[in-house]
């Protein structure tokens, strides 16, 4: 199958099931029905096979090229059909799992993930760990019957939802730096874990706090060697960078269209209109370029801060224009659409914050793309 | 051209434009076939010339040759471009004779005939002139060494001819754009060289955060409207196009204001190479349309229609 017809194919198909496929709620519906909504979206989609296109056969997919994994979430995002803020979360772990997980175990558990049956969290940051993701302490120590589990993650998106977490440690000593990371594939329902979901300022507690207690992980789920998990981390980046972002890019111009269409036009300033929508199109035109190296087998890297520097302003550009002209609605009104528009608003606030924080990105930009040397 | 013939090509024009300017660049221009080029690979011709004139502050008539090919002209007229700031149309044309003000350099009106395009009605139609009928007026102002001309006059139609003004503009667009992406990577390549080799308080001030931030923005702001062109290049769509520029003149303009704080005393003064790039940057995002105008057309364009511009598929 082509990209063409996947997209022609997929458009029916969204068409034809669209009733089945819409969510059963107004607005942004609460956390426990977005996730459900998602888990729903995912599943018919994959018992359609549409979401097996672009992964590889050996993890339950029909292979191809994973430009129709973009294409595939672009298409959910511009019909509002899914929480876009952790839709692709399985873009990120899923390619991992793929690249680091012993195959009969990729076999096993990506398939689940994509078809919505489980939910898969990531525990990398911790709270005295945030740009620094070198200096994680979250200890794991060798015993006979497997790794030995102690510490503390933080901004663990749903993990109160999640049956899987793909999780760093620290295997060698807090010396050893980013060589002495071991990355692991946990069970949630593991005994010792304790999960604390963290309530933010946009409504949801999106994110949690995940504790581990003498919890006992199977040498069998570690994921690439002993003390790889750095090359674990950086491994997701790209992914984290690619395909995600895309599906933000259709996300957020869905928006920006609804304001377009909704706001009271004599309150336009055709320059901020101008602006915002040129930040957005920007944004996507070099996203659209980085998926097409992507497909190409090109080798993402550094240059893609760029990606996530453009994406956190477009989303704070398209955000603040909606506050702009929806004032009264996200500052007073509690129905469901208007309390969409302020949660979502609020979210916009944290992009330059997660996932490498705007500061974080201009620092690899300098140093990397450059090569201004070291900042110390 | 495959990839050897591409490379070959670039590295002549790369030492041209790094050689020669004004007459000598477009003599130049010929010798290397880069009109034969525009012809069989636009965006490759325009893209590659126009990036490297910006990087080396140099300048050709080759501007003329692009707006020509996107009228659909193939004579050697001069060709007249827009006022300062927009991308009017610059000929108001009354029965037999045209009303002229527009802008050009000196070199794209040296022809003896000149075409001059002009509104008539919803349509647009060229009209050649003889160029002796038009006043030429040297504007050394802010960017002497660009050679602009204020060109007026109020002229006789030897011969009309339909002309594609809206592909014109988005040809003179794109390559305006190159250039000012062009002009804003020295300047952003000057200021990295300074930073790493100007010392304070014992270190290179490519240490401090504060400079390097400023550095990663104005990259940042260069590969948004490289990204943008990409895409006006492959839609050929006047709205995307124009994004494309207004992106890049306001590439330019944030790239002067950080590159001129980083090279900070030295930049100011003309001991450094600078200030011709700075000239260069704004002066080039007034032509075929400023970032400020462009960017309120395209916001009161969304705002009538209440729809955004479409965009390619992946």
């Amino acid at each position: 199958m082509d990209l063409t017809q996947f997209r022609t194919g997929f458009a029916l198909w969204l068409d034809e099931h669209a009733a089945e496929l819409a969510p059963q709620f107004a607005g942004a519906g609460t956390l426990p029905q977005q996730v459900e909504q998602n888990r729903k979206v995912m599943r018919l989609a994959f018992d359609a096979d549409w979401m097996r296109w672009g992964w590889p056969e050996r993890v339950g997919g029909l292979g191809g090229s994973p430009l129709m994994r973009a294409c595939l979430g672009e298409e959910l995002n511009a019909r509002d059909l899914v929480e876009s803020s952790f839709a692709s979360l399985h873009e990120v772990l899923a390619p991992t799992m793929i690249d680091f997980a012993p195959p009969e175990l990729a076999a096993e558990m990506v398939p689940r993930l994509l078809r919505g049956d489980e939910n898969w969290c990531q525990g990398f940051s911790e709270p005295a760990t945030g740009s620094n993701l070198g200096s994680l302490s979250c200890r794991s120590t060798r015993t006979d019957d497997g790794w030995l589990v102690n510490g503390q993650k933080v901004w663990t998106s749903l993990a109160q939802f999640a049956q899987r977490c793909v999780l760093l440690t620290r295997s060698g000593t807090v010396e050893s730096a980013h060589r002495g990371i071991t990355a692991l594939f946990v069970d949630m329902d593991s005994p010792g874990i304790t999960v604390r979901p963290i309530e933010s300022m946009h409504g949801t507690a999106e994110f949690a706090e995940v504790f581990f207690d003498d919890v006992l992980v199977p040498f069998e789920r570690t994921l690439g060697d002993e003390g790889q998990g750095w090359a674990v981390a950086m491994d997701l980046l790209p992914y984290e960078r690619s395909t995600a972002l895309w599906h933000r890019a259709a996300f957020l111009r869905q928006r920006l269209q609804e304001v377009l269409h909704d706001a009271n036009g004599d309150q336009l300033d055709p320059v901020r209109v101008g602006e915002v929508t040129m930040q957005l199109y920007a944004f996507r035109a070099r996203s659209r370029a980085t998926q097409h190296r992507f497909d190409a087998g090109d080798k993402l890297g550094a240059e893609t801060s760029i990606d996530k520097v453009l994406v956190s302003t477009a989303e704070q550009a398209v955000f603040d224009f909606a506050q702009e002209s929806f004032a009264t609605r996200i500052a007073l009104d509690d129905d469901p659409i208007s309390a969409r528009w302020r949660g979502e608003y609020l979210y916009s606030r944290a992009a330059t914050i997660y996932g490498g924080s705007a500061e974080i990105q201009r620092n690899i930009i300098a140093r990397r793309l450059l090569n201004l040397g070291s900042d110390r | 051209m495959d990839r050897e013939d591409l490379e070959l090509f670039e590295r002549g024009l790369d030492h041209a434009t790094g050689s020669w300017t004004g007459s000598a660049l477009d003599d130049a221009l010929v010798e290397l076939g880069w009109g034969e080029a525009l012809a069989a690979e636009r965006q490759a011709a325009v893209a590659t010339l126009f990036e490297l004139q910006g990087r080396a502050n140099a300048t050709s008539s080759a501007l003329a040759a692009v707006v020509r090919d996107g009228l659909g002209v193939g004579n050697e007229c001069g060709i007249v471009m827009p006022w300062f700031g927009n991308c009017i149309a610059p000929g108001v044309i009354s029965g037999d004779h045209v009303l002229v003000r527009g802008i050009a350099s000196s070199t794209m009106v040296n022809a003896s005939t000149t075409l001059v395009v002009g509104a008539a009605g919803e349509e647009h139609v060229g009209v050649v002139i003889k160029t002796q009928e038009l006043s030429i007026r040297p504007l050394a102002g802010l960017d002497p060494s660009l050679g602009l001309v204020e060109i007026t006059g109020d002229a006789r139609s030897v011969d009309q001819t339909s002309v594609d003004w809206s592909a014109a503009v988005r040809r003179g667009q794109l390559a305006m754009s190159h250039e000012l992406i062009g002009t804003s990577r020295a300047m952003l390549e000057m200021a990295c060289e300074h930073a790493l080799e100007r010392v304070q308080f014992g270190v290179p001030i490519s240490s401090f955060q504060a400079i390097r931030h400023r550095l990663a923005e104005t990259l940042v702001a260069i590969e948004t409207a490289q990204a943008m062109l990409g895409e006006a290049w492959e839609d050929d769509d006047p709205q995307t196009t124009a994004m494309a520029k207004a992106l890049a003149g306001r590439a330019g303009r944030t790239t002067a204001r950080h590159c001129q704080q980083v090279l900070a005393g030295i930049g100011f003064t003309l001991e450094h190479r600078f200030h011709h790039y700075f000239r260069r940057a704004l002066v080039l995002d007034e032509l075929f349309g400023s970032a400020r105008v462009l960017t309120r057309e395209l916001g009161q364009q969304l705002i009538h229609t209440r729809q955004l511009p479409p965009v390619l598929p992946l």
